[in-house]
């Protein structure tokens, strides 16, 4: 009785179709070229993954915490993140925290005028964080000139890419990390349950004590600290920057997050859905260049640096 | 009268859940008349006339209009057979114009096209005669968000006339005018009448229907009572008829029992003694309060005791809850807990203080349904319990849920079910539950027992009596006063923002209140119109048997 109850929960949970279909879309794409079937190519596939899955932990959050939700703008954190940083590394290992500490603060100044533009003057987060993209472009355009400029220190480019075991990169390790960190924070934590209410009911939460512009300003806040992460570790992958290093990653992590079950009206959902939304969407546009259908754009950035791709 | 009534309902039945709303009503109206719908909370009056324009589908029942029988199945076929109805709840488009929302629905076309001379033809003359009503203008391309609360009321009239009704149902129409808006809407209802429109009118001020009113039909639990011609009526006899007895305030020794005749919960609900010592000092106290719907409330609450907030519905109680909790707008006025000012700013600010707050709509502000039980029971206390005020065990947090759902007596599946498989009963217990934890110095709670059946309503009271137990000063709204006689220690009579009367010990019976509340009604209106708007005379002596227990 209760096995058949968990199985019927099990069948219509969006995480477990969503992973089901990933390792469905992984078999199809084997048996049409047996390289994806290799080691080597799984561990490519998942740090490709990797970059994605982090830059969607804040669109995960922002989803999450409801009022029609939504963080267009990781993308741009990213990318200015990693412009920041990229300057002041300047490719030397000196100062290496303070430039860490400077690219994550210019990428949460982008949450914190998002927070301020939703909560404060009430514009609709899809506007606000839209045109939050053309800010930053422009303010990228005068920081850099149109030419960015330096490159990552080769401890973030070791940190990335060194090899620990079984080939597998650093970059997995720190996904790893950050992944428990945020199933932690959402499901362990009093932020992660006033989240949760606030993304659910508003006026529940509310009248229950907790306030919910303040948690909302949070997860805004929150979505560009880790979108920055995650341009931090697309430079210490590539290491070098251009200024659409992070575009690609705007309606992606939205997928996602989506993909992985979070409903887009808030209230709903969790980050390990979004992790297999992100492998998800990574298979899949593999697949599709292999079969070469389709533009494959997404991740062909990636393609140039890594010989995987090929 | 002797001709055929031109409306006819007639055995009209409606339950909703375990409630009764009409039981066998009938109902007659002429055409050409200004009909009076009376009755206290609850009694129905309401739902016979959602079943007329079709917004209820009854359960049993007949209406027949001008002979024929009329079976609705929505607001639109009842419109179409010419019952035009305002509503008190607002249904205008804020953002259209004046003149889109007057034909919204009803929009006059040419070959497919709107039509707006036509549009503009028919709102036009209606707008022009209550001109008076908007200050003189005509304010026909005016959008319906730059109005004021009774202008929007007015265009809300308009729009029911704009339909050219033969039937036109005026519910509560007045509440939110002014004086000069009300003179013009009675004489556009004189006219109606003049042209043979029958007009159904739902007021809860008795001076209103002394005004325009030919007929009048009481309703009491569910049925119609009587139907008397209002100018043969004195006002102390449409009272009883409401009331059910003879009493108007003039008997106060008379403890009848119908909470024992008609009380079918298990137990009666161990009533801790008043205020457990009237001499203690008052826990909560409020003076002058002043906010939205608010003109100056006074009370005060002792450690243990249960006091009622009554009257009609509308006439600020909520608003007092919300104020005080920070919720809601508080312009003026003084709160002391424990003789130390609180004003809190925001509901958070307010459970730091010690208040807790039960809303009247659990489903959209009391519980997020789509999330887990233990999350509901948990939030307005998890920051307590967590450590550094962050990190939550698991453990601890069931075990905190446990607690509760065991003390307001909940059954539940599993603690990681949503909260909206739960019934309403069980729900409404986790609303109140998740504030045990906070232990609570006071207790806000507005209609706890609405639409709960009687053994979940009973378990609720239990709950009220236990937080009341444990000190907490507890604050209880109610639109049904059969309730409020049944918890609370002292009742306080709310009449359009103020606190017109207290009812305690013999004299908190049920027909007391409905009697003070209408009758406070009855001598309000009147001195409105005698030029004393806001002045409230002093309910006779109602004040000196204060804490006559």
């Amino acid at each position: 009785m209760t096995t058949t109850l968990t199985a019927r929960r099990l069948t219509r949970d969006p995480v477990v179709i969503s992973g089901v279909v990933t390792l469905l879309l992984w078999v199809v794409a084997s048996l049409y070229s047996p390289a994806f079937a290799t080691w080597g190519h799984i561990v490519t596939t998942l740090t490709v993954a990797s970059f994605l899955g982090v830059i969607a932990i804040g669109q995960t959050l922002v989803i999450i915490a409801g009022g029609e939700g939504i963080d267009l703008s990781v993308g741009s954190a990213a990318t200015l993140s990693a412009i920041v940083a990229s300057r002041f590394m300047d490719g030397s290992d000196d100062g290496f925290l303070f430039a860490v500490l400077v690219a994550l603060g210019s990428a949460c100044v982008i949450g914190v005028v998002n927070g301020i533009g939703v909560l404060l003057f009430r514009v609709p987060p899809l506007v606000m964080t839209l045109g939050m993209i053309a800010v930053v472009a422009g303010f990228i355009r005068l920081y850099t000139g149109g030419r960015p400029e330096g490159s990552a220190a080769p401890l973030l480019n070791q940190l990335v890419t060194g090899d620990t075991v079984f080939g597998v990169p650093g970059v997995l390790w720190l996904w790893l990390a950050l992944s428990v960190v945020v199933i932690w924070l959402l499901r362990r934590t009093s932020f992660g349950w006033r989240l949760y209410a606030v993304g659910a009911n508003r006026t529940t939460a509310h009248l229950s004590g907790v306030n919910p512009s303040a948690v909302r300003f949070s997860a805004y806040v929150l979505s560009s600290l880790f979108a920055g992460v995650g341009g931090l570790l697309l430079l210490g992958y590539s290491q070098n920057v251009y200024t659409n290093l992070g575009a690609d990653y705007m309606l992606n992590s939205v997928a996602a997050v989506v993909i992985g079950g979070t409903a887009l009206i808030g209230g709903v959902g969790g980050y390990l859905g979004t992790i297999v939304g992100a492998v998800l969407l990574t298979v899949l546009s593999a697949l599709l260049r292999t079969m070469q259908i389709g533009g494959g754009e997404w991740g062909t950035h990636r393609a140039r640096s890594s010989s995987a791709w090929s | 009268m002797d001709s055929p009534p031109f409306l006819r309902m007639s055995g009209v039945r409606k339950r909703y859940g375990g409630v009764t709303a009409l039981d066998g009503a009938d109902f007659e109206a002429h055409a050409g008349t200004v009909h009076a719908v009376l009755g206290p909370n609850g009694s129905g009056k309401s739902t016979l006339l959602k079943v007329l324009t079709g917004v209820v589908g009854p359960d049993a029942g007949q209406v027949r209009l001008d002979g024929a029988p009329l079976r609705p199945r929505g607001p639109r076929d009842t419109l179409a057979a010419g019952i035009s109805s305002v509503y008190q709840e607002l249904s205008l488009v804020e953002d259209f114009t004046v003149l889109d929302n007057l034909v919204l629905g009803v929009e006059p076309s040419r070959f497919g096209l709107r039509d707006r001379r036509a549009a503009l033809a028919r709102s036009l003359p209606w707008l022009e005669r209550f001109a008076p009503a908007f200050g003189g203008r005509v304010p026909v391309r005016e959008r319906v968000s730059d109005l004021d609360p009774g202008e929007r009321q007015v265009v809300e009239v308009c729009k029911a006339l704009v339909r050219d009704p033969r039937v036109l149902v005026l519910d509560e129409a007045t509440a939110s005018l002014r004086r000069g808006q009300v003179e013009v809407l009675f004489e556009v209802v004189d006219e109606l009448r003049a042209r043979g429109v029958l007009v159904l009118f739902i007021t809860h001020r008795l001076a209103e229907i002394y005004a325009v009113c030919d007929r009048a039909t009481v309703m009491r639990n569910g049925t119609d009572v009587a139907t008397v011609t209002v100018a043969g009526t004195p006002e102390a006899e449409l009272l009883e008829l409401m009331s059910g007895r003879p009493s108007a305030g003039t008997s106060g020794s008379r403890r009848t029992a119908p909470v024992a005749e008609t009380d079918t919960a298990p137990t009666a609900p161990a009533r801790t003694d008043p205020g457990a010592d009237p001499a203690a000092p008052p826990r909560l106290e409020v003076r002058d309060l002043t906010g939205d719907r608010l003109h100056g409330v006074s009370l005060h609450v002792r450690a243990g005791e249960v006091l009622g907030l009554g009257g009609l519905q509308g006439q600020g109680q909520s608003e007092l809850m919300a104020a005080l909790f920070g919720a809601g707008r508080r312009t003026g006025g003084t709160v002391l807990l424990d003789g130390a000012p609180v004003r809190p700013r925001s509901p958070k600010q307010a459970v730091r203080a010690g208040f807790c707050y039960v809303p009247g709509n659990r489903g959209v502000q009391g519980l997020a349904l789509g999330r887990p039980i233990l999350e509901n029971l948990a939030l307005p206390s998890v920051g307590r319990r967590a450590l550094l005020g962050v990190g939550l065990s698991r453990r601890r947090e069931v075990a905190a849920a446990r607690a509760v759902a065991e003390r307001v007596n909940t059954r539940y599946g599993s603690l990681d079910d949503p909260v909206s498989t739960l019934s309403g009963g069980n729900q409404q217990k986790i609303v109140v539950g998740k504030w045990f934890p906070t232990e609570p110095a006071v207790v806000l709670m507005d209609d706890p027992a609405k639409g709960i059946d009687v053994g979940a309503k009973a378990e609720m009271f239990d709950v009220v009596a236990e937080l009341a137990a444990s000190g907490a000063a507890v604050l209880v709204g109610s639109s049904d006063d059969r309730e409020l006689v049944e918890v609370c220690d002292r009742v306080l009579v709310m009449f359009e923002g103020r606190v017109v009367d207290e009812v305690s010990g013999d004299r908190l019976t049920e027909d007391t209140l409905i009697a003070s509340a209408m009758h406070v009604t009855g001598a309000d209106v009147a001195a409105a119109h005698e030029g004393h708007p806001t002045r409230l005379p002093d309910p006779e002596p109602r004040h000196a048997e204060e804490g006559g227990a």
